[in-house]
């Protein structure tokens, strides 16, 4: 029993930093829909420039859905309109940017 | 012989518009835009046949151009271009009894435009844009090379020695299953030692439809893989030489062209067939065989 217990324990301890990792990343990302992206040869200048923008750790672009994930630094905060100007000079239309 | 080899004319002016941006058409400029800061560098080798000679001294010509072009985004309207070729042209022709050989290499005619896009409108996953162009032709090839024979004509040396401007306007369609660009310009040759090269008008299109994937997975930027027809359609005004107009010069062409595409997020590589469907060209004029692209993007 006490064998239980003590794996119960642990389990807990170890799943809890992982646990809030996870719920800082979901802090950390915000999505942008972008339109007017409709070949992978211009996706390269989105993330460019968005990658340029303080504060953004990485970006993920989906194609089919014209989604830019982003991931923030640790305690970074960017603003919409920064992130706005960042599509609009790749040559895009940022049209809703969704936080988690 | 000088006035009479106007096919050379028509083959380099084929050889020389080239697709300049983006993906995009392969033999000609769209108005996909070039991200602010992002650069792109292109390189393209182009190689043109003309064998069917009518005037019984059975030319036969044989260009190849590589031009290389550098774009970069000033902003996400302005794109710059800049284009520098190789050139490479050799010319049989039978002189009496002898079959002889004329040939240039080294540096064609370079260009410098501006490309500013007037209109967009962006909707998920599809884009539509216009954007005007305008620019000048470099003298930097040379235009008074000599061989054995005298004086190369001036169709055959490789710049043209005149500094010439030129403008058009190219809208585009893009989706993420297919594309449609079209494009208008129009250049002014000017005179440089006594020898004018004939304006040249271009009308083209193009339609690209991918192929592969056959759909689009969620997640990532998956390549693409388009098949492309395009079509040239081509006007030339006759030369001047010395003042005085060469009616075997000048013409209309209008080609199709059949190519392929591979395009990633940071290149692409492409190649098309330029196949002369239509050649009403003044005088006795020596017919394109064919032209071959193959090319290479690369974004930086």
């Amino acid at each position: 029993m006490r064998i239980l217990q003590a794996f119960l324990i642990m389990a807990v301890l170890l799943a809890a930093p992982v646990h809030s990792v996870l719920a800082q990343d979901a802090k950390r990302s915000l999505i942008i829909q972008v339109d007017g992206l409709s070949c992978p040869f211009c996706a390269y200048g989105l993330e460019k420039n968005l990658n340029k923008v303080d504060g953004i750790d990485s970006v993920h672009m989906d194609m089919k859905s014209g989604k830019a994930t982003v991931l923030l630094k640790p305690d970074a905060h960017v603003d919409d309109q920064v992130l706005r100007k960042a599509v609009e000079k790749a040559g895009f239309t940022a049209r809703e940017i969704k936080r988690h | 012989m000088l006035l009479r080899l106007r096919q050379v004319v028509l083959a380099i002016a084929l050889l020389m518009p080239g697709g300049y941006v983006v993906a995009g058409p392969i033999s000609f400029n769209s108005a996909l835009p070039v991200s602010e800061g992002v650069g792109i560098l292109r390189s393209q080798i182009k190689l043109v046949r003309k064998t069917d000679d009518p005037s019984g001294q059975n030319r036969d010509l044989t260009v190849m151009a590589v031009p290389l072009v550098l774009v970069y985004g000033v902003s996400s309207k302005l794109a710059l271009f800049g284009v520098l070729p190789y050139v490479d042209k050799r010319m049989d022709v039978t002189m009496g009894t002898k079959r002889i050989r004329r040939q240039t290499q080294g540096l064609g005619d370079g260009k410098f435009f501006a490309r500013y896009t007037v209109y967009q409108q962006d909707r998920p996953g599809d884009t539509l844009r216009v954007a005007p162009f305008a620019g000048l032709k470099i003298p930097t090839g040379v235009h008074d090379k000599r061989d054995t024979f005298g004086l190369l004509p001036r169709s055959l040396q490789s710049g043209s020695g005149s500094w010439d401007s030129f403008a058009g306007i190219a809208i585009t369609r893009q989706t993420l299953d297919w594309e449609f660009d079209t494009a208008a310009s129009y250049r002014i040759n000017t005179q440089a030692s006594g020898f004018e090269f004939g304006d040249e008008a271009r009308l083209d299109a193009s339609f690209q439809y991918r192929v592969l994937p056959l759909s689009l997975g969620d997640v990532g930027v998956p390549a693409f893989v388009y098949v492309v027809l395009e079509s040239n359609a081509l006007w030339n005004g006759k030369d001047k030489l010395a003042g005085t107009t060469d009616i075997n010069s000048g013409g209309l062409t209008w080609n199709l062209v059949p190519g392929l595409q591979y395009v990633t997020r940071r290149y692409v590589l492409e190649t098309a067939v330029q196949i002369p469907t239509v050649q009403q060209l003044n005088g006795s004029a020596l017919q394109t065989d064919w032209l071959w692209t193959a090319g290479l993007r690369w974004n930086f």
